[in-house]
């Protein structure tokens, strides 16, 4: 049967992935950043999971408002790396896999969790920004994603409590897939920022240690906020940090924070923290 | 919450925001750059207008989603601090002393 290994909670700011594309790792203003998420890549290179569940949003590249779905869950075999304005990254197209996605999508709709289902569609940075920084990309990928795709930009948003009782919902859907498989979950997003209006700029660094003091020991109070509450705290744009709210609710009960790393150079905050 | 991106301001501005999306298609971007005023057809004077100043605080009262304007500031090569500059009504420069590492950008 297939197993949750553990959970990874990571930032998916787009620069992360620049600074990874244009080698900084030994840049003094980046080194801080790359240090941070080499005890997730070790933990990853040891415990080899087959499959890494990503959480994240879409950034209006892949889906627009014509149609924007709150939850969509990839069934491909494969992805493309979207083009968001200046050319696809320069990393290989990312191994999907399909079994697992399918078993997952009849089993979160039997559980009511009624998703939309996409495929053969580019994916943006939300997923591959941080991936880069965890998992080898040359000469390709060592594993497979499962991507589901969470509205956190058109309002109304899902409220946090969904967020953690779907994760509750993809641990069972994960568990009863029969083929022997470890999994890893990624929640994506935040930390604190606001990229709009005069409040552009904010961060709240009190409340984003207070965050990851939370989604470790007590995610049910996280999950008891409103999208309000996130947004005050964090910024309009950091409530997207109810996508860890679905990797913490898929973990064992006894999962606990192994690792943390807290780095605000610029607009937004950028945190790593692993769960096992 | 203020500047909260709804489905009242994405109704609105979904033409606006239907154009700058498009920008993710490398033929809309050369377009774009070589022959604006065909690529902005479809836009309306105000928008056009807007487009053309690159008047970011003005696109986001407007209606644009942040994540649009990216596209438009990809394709012209603004990066994301001189856009959160011009919605705090100030410069790249004095927006970046308020940042704890300016460098990394």
């Amino acid at each position: 049967m297939a197993r949750i290994i553990g959970g990874i909670g990571t930032s998916h700011v787009p620069t992360i992935g620049m600074a990874f594309d244009k080698a900084k790792h030994e840049d003094p203003d980046w080194k801080p950043l790359f240090k941070g998420y080499e005890p997730v890549a070790k933990w990853l290179a040891e415990k080899k999971p087959d499959v890494l569940f990503f959480c994240f949003n879409d950034h209006a590249t892949t889906f627009f408002f014509d149609h924007y779905p709150t939850f969509a869950l990839g069934v491909s075999a494969e992805y493309r790396i979207a083009d968001e304005g200046v050319g696809s990254r320069k990393i290989p197209n990312l191994q999907g896999h399909a079994g697992l996605s399918r078993h997952i999508a009849g089993s979160l709709v039997d559980d009511e969790f009624d998703l939309a289902i996409f495929q053969d569609l580019p994916l943006d940075h939300g997923l591959h920004s941080p991936l880069t920084l965890m998992w080898p990309s040359k000469p390709d990928w060592p594993g497979r994603v499962v991507p589901l795709v969470v509205n956190v930009l058109q309002h109304p948003l899902p409220k946090p409590k969904r967020c953690f009782a779907l994760g509750k919902a993809i641990r069972k859907a994960i568990e009863s897939y029969p083929e022997d498989l470890k999994v890893a979950m990624v929640g994506t997003g935040g930390l604190s920022h606001q990229m709009i209006g005069e409040r552009a700029g904010f961060n709240n660094e009190k409340w984003d240690l207070e965050f990851l003091d939370l989604i470790d020991r007590d995610p049910e109070r996280l999950a008891a906020m409103t999208i309000q509450d996130f947004a005050e705290r964090g910024g309009n744009e950091g409530a997207e940090v109810i996508m860890w709210l679905i990797m913490r609710g898929a973990l064992a009960p006894t999962a606990r924070k192994v690792h943390q790393n807290y780095y605000l150079p610029m607009t937004t905050a950028m945190a790593v923290a692993l769960f096992e | 919450m203020k500047y909260v991106f709804d489905l009242e301001k994405s109704g609105k501005a979904l033409r606006l925001n239907r154009f700058l999306h498009d920008l993710i298609h490398e033929d809309r971007r050369k377009q774009f750059l070589e022959n604006p005023e065909e690529a902005m057809k479809d836009l309306s004077s105000e928008e056009k207008d807007m487009v053309k100043r690159l008047d970011w605080k003005a696109l986001q009262d407007y209606g644009a989603s942040f994540f649009c304007l990216e596209k438009l500031a990809r394709t012209k090569g603004v990066s994301n601090p001189q856009m959160v500059a011009a919605f705090r009504g100030e410069t790249l420069e004095a927006f970046l002393k308020t940042r704890r590492v300016p460098g990394a950008r």
